[in-house]
């Protein structure tokens, strides 16, 4: 059920972040379910949620869901009467999804401004907030040039460096192993994230957090892209602490006999590497992720 | 009706007068001075102006605010006072209107999830709101008067018998701070002259009259004295959204020499002069003054072949900051953003 139409969602409109399709997808699982109580649809959402992260175990779906059930919570707290709640709560998922697809403009909006005429900016991998913001800068006829990162296994920096000519930016792809050569040439570094997690911190395609420690050591800003759905209820004190789900792919979870030998997809970067973090809820310092975070679940 | 057309011209010489003289520069104002005369025609603007709506009022304010700020960008406080003008109007409307008192006006994921969609519109008319703003603004202007004494409440805790005291510059609210702790216990103070203005000289000779021991020393020797110094105590000009400051040139100097030694950095800064601006974004912070003071103009020779500058502000990165004290308490420079939250909002960053 669910489990095509959110692998369908992805396939057909790449630009979609994977944490709206997963809300999305559950929505339409909302506006289906036949359910009479609040706990049986919390339960019925939970199996939902799981069978999509079987899809794409990635920290987005993830939060997405979380946000989902959340949402959920909330509502059925104002509302007693279970056909009135889940109308409103249709209502207001609609309402939800319609602000999200803003919020990767308002992100760009309000990032342009730090990106000055002449810039060399180093990124990492393919992140689409971070296209809409250098597309942003662009329109803001400055000029500026790009430092890709190759970002292997699977060469998604390739894939940056070819929408970005398409915008007319000169573009450098470099090997990951690069990053600490062509720091001193490079005025700032922007990165998307998967998941910002509730000591400011990011979990993002592994290779960040190694950026992340050059630039501190020499000085450059490391500013982070990501829109507030990303929001994650975790706290990892070091790598080890990210969760298994998290760090491989859905398949090879399944498949795997022995996690320590795989390669892991994703890394963790610690608050004190970053400088600031641009989100729809404004420019955050590290240290105020954790009050939003706070505000929305307790 | 004649009376209110002489008051609306009255009203726009009094700006006018006030944006020349922003503009005009010459002998540098007092931040406290400005806030006060920036709150004093703002609640004329209020009291006289043409607005049935709070919208419009908005509007309003908004427009004289950007029309002051392109004056002087360097003077943050009028900007600073415009966006707490602007906060208090619309938490009089918002009172009016009947919704809570919650900051449910602020962004967050909570609002995301739970909103209806519906946003403020500010268009109702409300008879009351003219007093109401009016009277909030007087409490504004209430709160500017004890700042300084707020700050300077807060010696005695900080200072402690015996140590050694660095500053920079002339600080009024450092002069009142240092002159306060004097008052029950003994310590010493070493003053950098903050070349080229010198103004540290003012500095000393002001608090050489309390009795406080005081010694004056030149801009470089600031690293050799470091090791000898207890603690490092400065004001500012004006305190970034990241915690970050604008202070007089040669405090990043200070600032590096006391991380290198471990000294603690005290800044003593009231709350308006804490701006949701953040560095990087247009350097409009820049000032810059005759390089007379620099170079003569006597040493025409080597004028001609050389570049000469004077800036007068410095930026100091919130990294190198231990402490801020404020009117409102001591803070942390990374919980400046919850401070901001409170006094400002969001949508009142981009005048």
């Amino acid at each position: 059920g669910d489990n095509t139409t959110f692998r369908a969602q992805l396939r057909d409109d790449p630009d979609v972040a994977s944490a709206v399709a997963a809300i999305r997808a559950l929505l339409g699982f909302l506006k289906q379910d036949r359910g009479e109580t609040i706990q049986g649809l919390r339960s019925s959402l939970l199996a939902a949620i799981d069978t999509l992260s079987r899809v794409d175990s990635s920290v987005a779906v993830s939060s997405g869901g979380e946000l989902f059930l959340r949402f959920i919570s909330l509502t059925s707290l104002e509302y007693s009467d279970y056909s009135k709640c889940k109308e409103i709560m249709i209502e207001r998922g609609e309402i939800f999804l319609r602000k999200v697809s803003l919020s990767r403009n308002k992100i760009a909006k309000l990032c342009h401004p730090f990106i000055r005429d002449g810039a060399r900016i180093l990124t990492h991998a393919y992140s689409r907030v971070v296209l809409r913001v250098l597309e942003a800068a662009v329109e803001s006829k400055k000029r500026f040039s790009v430092y890709v990162t190759e970002s292997q296994p699977d060469q998604a920096g390739q894939k940056m460096a070819k929408a970005l000519r398409k915008l007319n930016i000169p573009v450098t792809v470099i090997l990951d192993a690069a990053v600490g050569y062509i720091m001193e040439k490079v005025d700032l570094v922007l990165v998307g994230a998967e998941g910002v997690v509730e000591s400011g911190g990011i979990i993002n395609k592994i290779g960040t957090n190694q950026i992340a420690v050059c630039a501190k050591a020499q000085n450059k800003p490391f500013y982070v892209v990501a829109e507030s759905f990303k929001f994650v209820r975790l706290f990892p004190l070091n790598q080890q602490d990210v969760p298994d789900k998290f760090k491989y792919k859905a398949d090879t979870l399944k498949t795997s006999q022995n996690l320590t030998e795989e390669h892991p997809w994703i890394d963790y970067t610690s608050p004190s590497l970053i400088t600031l973090l641009f989100t729809d809820l404004g420019v955050l310092t590290p240290s105020a992720v954790s009050d939003e975070l706070i505000k929305l679940y307790l | 009706m004649p009376g209110a057309a002489d008051r609306g011209s009255e009203l726009s010489e009094q700006i006018e007068a006030f944006v020349a003289r922003l503009r005009g520069g010459g002998e540098r104002p007092r931040s406290e001075d400005t806030a006060r005369q920036t709150l004093s025609l703002l609640r004329k603007i209020i009291a006289h102006g043409r607005w049935s709506r709070a919208g419009e009022l908005m509007d309003l304010i908004r427009t004289e605010g950007q029309r002051m700020t392109a004056a002087q960008p360097s003077e943050t406080t009028v900007g600073n006072m415009v966006r707490r003008v602007l906060k208090v109007i619309r938490e009089e409307y918002g009172r009016l209107h009947g919704r809570s008192e919650e900051s449910d006006q602020q962004e967050s994921l909570h609002k995301l999830l739970t909103s209806g969609g519906l946003s403020e519109d500010f268009s109702t008319p409300y008879p009351p709101l003219r007093a109401n703003v009016i009277e909030a603004i007087n409490e504004l202007l209430i709160e500017l008067e004890g700042t300084t004494d707020n700050i300077a409440m807060q010696a005695l805790e900080h200072i402690h018998s015996n140590e050694v005291i660095m500053t920079i510059g002339y600080s009024r609210t450092v002069e009142a701070f240092l002159k306060e702790a004097a008052r029950k216990r003994k310590f010493q103070v070493i003053v950098a002259e903050c070349a080229p203005f010198c103004q540290g000289h003012e500095m000393a000779v002001r608090l050489s009259k309390e009795n406080i021991e005081t010694t004056v020393m030149s801009d470089a020797a600031i690293f050799a004295v470091m090791s000898r110094v207890n603690k490092v105590i400065i004001g500012t000009k004006t305190i970034l959204a990241n915690g970050a400051l604008i202070a007089v040139s040669g405090t990043h100097t200070l600032a590096l020499a006391a991380k290198h030694h471990s000294t603690p950095l005290i800044v003593c800064a009231p709350m308006f002069k804490l701006s949701p601006q953040f560095p990087n974004e247009e350097d409009s912070f820049h000032k810059f003054v005759s390089p007379q003071e620099v170079l003569p103009f006597t040493e025409g020779e080597i004028l001609a072949k050389i570049n000469v500058h004077c800036p007068v502000f410095d930026y100091v990165p919130p990294e190198l900051i231990t402490l801020f004290i404020s009117n409102i308490g001591g803070n942390a420079p990374s919980y400046i953003y919850r401070l901001m939250s409170e006094l400002y909002h969001p949508d009142d960053y981009e005048l």
